[in-house]
């Protein structure tokens, strides 16, 4: 049983089992997958097909006809793999690095152009220290210094981010929305898991967030 | 107090325009991010004190959007890079 981050001597403890830990690492790889510098395929040992915890979320979504919004990107990924047609932007990434200036186009390209790489360099190295600080422990306990702390609340953003964008997230009541929806399916139904996926790290990322602010 | 003649207010106002009208830093409402996680972000990277921060997030929940900076475009530009580092749904723009 999963307990959450508490701040013991300067350092940011918490119990998390093989399986939970497991499950956090595969979502930051996936997303370290996903905001990597276009062109640094470095350490990215994934490929489609190898299919993991978020693929099998993510394509699992796609069947289950209860309004959940995937994009068409989504959608073809069910048949062809994950891999993201060339040329077109995973929305996701919309959400990570979020159009800059509402009222001028030029200014926000100018932004993205100036910015994007930077951004998406440190958000890997952020990702990177968060995983490697989840894969160390060979018990339960996670024990955390104050950078990696910071690296892991910043790094479950991210994955959250994606992981409500698959999940058609939009306003503030939408999860509360497909848990009810999601209440009356099978318990191996993939949005009923990647709801409560997102629920625990929900859950992680406020116990953590509330050690950090104390 | 005097009131400007008309032509040199115009002249004035443009250049104000071009040069010293501030810009904003705005995050925006998002159903992902944790309310405590805004707070934090705004009290960590600002230095706001807390009831500051615990206001701006209230803010940016309640009214879909708060101003959370005000200055130079750059600097601006650098709190939406460093707020969207975050996660955080930031923009800037002209404080029209």
């Amino acid at each position: 049983m999963a307990r959450g981050f508490k701040r013991r001597d300067g350092r940011y403890v918490a119990r998390l089992d093989a399986v939970e830990r497991g499950l956090v690492v595969g979502l930051m790889e996936q997303v370290l997958e996903l905001v990597s510098p276009e062109g640094d395929d470095a350490g990215m040992p994934r490929g489609p097909g190898e299919g993991d915890e978020f693929d099998r979320i993510v394509a699992g979504l796609g069947g289950v006809g209860m309004g959940v919004s995937l994009s068409a990107a989504d959608q073809a990924g069910e048949d062809v793999g994950p891999a993201p047609d060339a040329g077109e932007r995973d929305p996701a990434l919309d959400r990570i690095f979020p159009t800059a200036n509402r009222q001028d186009e030029q200014v926000a390209a100018e932004f993205r152009r100036l910015t994007e790489e930077g951004l998406r360099s440190r958000k890997s190295a952020n990702l990177t220290t968060a995983i490697a600080a989840l894969a160390e422990p060979d018990d339960q306990k996670v024990s955390l210094d104050h950078d990696q702390a910071l690296a892991l609340v910043v790094a479950l953003t991210d994955v959250r981010l994606v992981l409500g964008e698959r999940l058609g997230l939009k306003h503030d009541d939408d999860v509360a929305v497909l848990e009810e929806q999601a209440s009356g399916l099978d318990e191996d139904d993939p949005t009923v898991y990647a709801l409560a996926v997102y629920d625990f790290l929900t859950w992680l990322q406020e116990t953590l967030t509330q050690a950090l602010t104390r | 107090m005097s009131i400007a003649p008309v032509e040199q207010e115009s002249v004035s106002s443009l250049e104000e325009t071009e040069v010293d009208v501030p810009w904003i830093t705005l995050v925006w409402n998002d159903p992902v991010n944790l309310m405590s996680y805004v707070t934090f972000v705004f009290q960590s990277y600002f230095g706001y004190p807390k009831a500051k921060a615990e206001r701006l997030m209230l803010d940016v929940h309640t009214k879909g959007r708060a101003v959370v900076s005000n200055g130079t475009r750059e600097r601006m530009e650098t709190d939406t890079e460093a707020l969207q580092g975050y996660g955080l749904w930031a923009t800037f723009q002209k404080d029209d």
